[in-house]
């Protein structure tokens, strides 16, 4: 039991964080657009952003591989110029899992937002504060309750991810295999053993997580 | 001095408010839906008019020929929204001093002190807006507008949420921090008793536009039009045709009637005019008296049909002897002199207008 390779919790765990972060930073400014500004393509780019709530995994994981895989212009110009690659590699893994979570993440913070009474950043603007200081004291700080809940459903969904990632980042173990994959691949072979305790494992450590994230973004009462 | 003359196109209707205000209360009165609200805010720029201009205080604050619009952030206008707008997670310190930004802590804290000693909130510093009464809610919203001095006070339907009991003691301590600030105040209100004890000043606002601007006896007495006597709730309005002007007075046919009325530069005979009498101003001839000299005019017979009691006296319904409608005129009596007069419905009655009482408008096309 103690000679398990732990090395798909620590990958998934890295990978999940890094994408929820980028998540939340990309989620909250996507949400805040939806929700407050009139622009042309709105309803696409909300359309776009949505879309990974619908189309199964594998197909984002094709997507991706056409768009930012080693044959693919992107792709090419990428390793070329600063030797990156995204397939199959760990960064294509929290590519993968940011687009899949990203919509919850918007979603729940542009509700926030939308809830927010615009006549109370009208207000602060007419009290001489610039519109990112009104956006900073008045607008996230009441959004707040929202974004926290986006930025915890978009880290379970990015923890639990495996269709786009088996699809882009592979099975590649130390590299690639996270959790979800890592049980997968043990079933298949067999090792119903350590199936279990890969599911087990899992499902401990995302609690605890939650809870963490929960406690670190505290929602504050008024 | 605050000078608007703007245009908005709206979806219903196009806002094109013009009116200016002096160092007072200018009462921006007016139905819902007349646009009250959004004149305010195209002054605290946070609606942008299609043209027009601002100036608020040697502040040119929009002006579309020159290209100027200056963000809300740089106007220093003080603006309380209805519903005041308090920031739910900041308590009443912090609400009070958002606008101090510029201002190193300690500077802070000496303004904001003083703003809660001006309005009273002493012992409420630390509390949350939903901890506080409506009173004292608009009194924090008032104090987070003064606090940065601001060269002009917008404030839209500031007692439209308080009770009725608490709304003449917060309109006397608004007149009272009005003059120990000596601020300029634009006042939104669709109340006319409000718009009366407070504005030195009355513009009209009606589907967009100014009907009348000027003192408040003024719009009060001396409606420009019919439509501003209906908004001033003027109870008896008429439609008749001058039968002659002469230089004591005008003779106006109505109804089969005629109406002495007062002398009158322009209308002429044959025109047609609308004439207004507040329900105050009509006088019920006392049976068996000899007329009074106020009484001797326009006394018309007539049967009571009517007779609410109101909060300050009656409001009398008088069907004239001979007419078709329901009732043709409303008179307003204090309840002393309704029980000197001893009325009572289906009682017959002779009611005199003096002439000096009676407003002639033009009728509009």
């Amino acid at each position: 039991m103690f000679d398990i390779d732990l090395s798909p919790l620590r990958l998934s765990l890295q990978v999940a964080a890094l994408a929820t972060a980028i998540c939340l930073v990309l989620g909250v400014a996507l949400a805040w657009l939806l929700a407050r500004r009139q622009f042309w393509g709105r309803g696409i780019v909300s359309a776009l952003v949505t879309l990974p709530l619908v189309l199964p995994p594998t197909v984002l994981g094709y997507y991706l591989l056409q768009a930012l895989g080693r044959r693919s212009l992107v792709g090419e110009f990428l390793e070329d110029s600063f030797g990156l690659r995204l397939a199959f590699a760990w960064e294509g893994a929290v590519i993968a899992s940011t687009i899949v979570a990203l919509p919850l993440m918007v979603r729940s913070a542009q509700a926030a937002f939308e809830a927010v009474d615009p006549s109370l950043e009208n207000t602060a603007r007419t009290l001489g504060r610039t519109n990112l200081a009104v956006f900073f004291t008045v607008t996230l700080p009441l959004a707040w309750p929202g974004v926290v809940a986006g930025t915890a459903l978009a880290f379970a969904r990015a923890v639990g991810e495996f269709g786009a990632t088996i699809m882009f980042a592979g099975n590649i173990p130390g590299q690639t295999r996270t959790m979800p994959v890592a049980i997968y691949d043990a079933w298949q072979s067999g090792d119903a053993a350590l199936a279990n305790t890969l599911v087990a494992i899992l499902t401990v450590t995302s609690l605890l997580s939650l809870l963490v994230i929960g406690r670190l973004l505290r929602v504050s009462r008024w | 001095m605050l000078e608007v003359n703007i245009r908005k196109r709206l979806a219903s209707f196009e806002l094109a408010p013009t009116f200016s205000a002096g160092d007072e209360i200018a009462v921006l009165f007016g139905p819902s839906g007349a646009g009250k609200s959004l004149t305010l805010q195209a002054i605290a720029g946070i609606l942008r008019p299609d043209k027009g201009l601002v100036r608020v205080n040697g502040l040119t604050a929009f002006d579309s020929s020159a290209g100027i619009n200056v963000p809300p952030q740089e106007r220093r206008i003080g603006y309380v929204p209805q519903g005041y707008a308090l920031f739910p997670h900041l308590t009443v310190a912090h609400n009070i001093g958002y606008g101090l930004s510029g201002l190193d802590r300690r500077q802070r804290a000496q303004r904001v002190r003083e703003m809660i000693g001006l309005l009273g909130l002493d012992g409420l510093e630390e509390r949350r807006p939903r901890e506080l009464s409506g009173g004292q809610q608009q009194r924090v919203a008032l104090a987070r507008a003064l606090v940065f001095q601001p060269r002009l006070l917008l404030l839209d339907e500031p007692f439209a949420a308080l009770d009725e009991a608490i709304r003449s003691t917060l309109r006397q301590e608004l007149l009272d921090i009005r003059r120990r600030t000596a601020v300029t105040i634009v006042l939104v209100t669709h109340d006319l008793v409000e718009a009366f004890a407070l504005g030195d000043r009355i513009a009209v606002l009606d589907s967009g536009r100014i009907l009348q601007e000027g003192q408040r006896e003024e719009v009060y007495y001396r409606p420009a039009s019919r439509r501003v006597a209906e908004l001033v709730q003027s109870r008896n309005i008429f439609a008749g045709r001058v039968a002659e002007n002469r230089p004591d007075g005008l003779h106006i046919d109505w109804q089969g009637r005629r109406v002495k009325g007062p002398a009158c530069s322009w209308a002429a005979a044959g025109q047609a005019v609308d004439f207004c009498v507040r329900a105050s101003q009509v006088m019920v001839v006392r049976p068996g008296r000899p007329a009074s000299p106020g009484e001797r005019f326009n006394v018309f017979s007539g049967r009571v049909v009517r007779e609410d009691l109101g909060a300050e006296g009656y409001l009398v319904y008088v069907r004239l002897t001979g007419s078709e409608q329901p009732y043709d005129l409303q008179i307003e009596l204090p309840i002393h002199i309704y029980y000197r007069l001893n009325l009572d419905t289906d009682k017959d009655v002779d009611v005199s207008l003096n002439p000096k009482v009676i407003h002639v408008m033009p009728t509009c096309a």
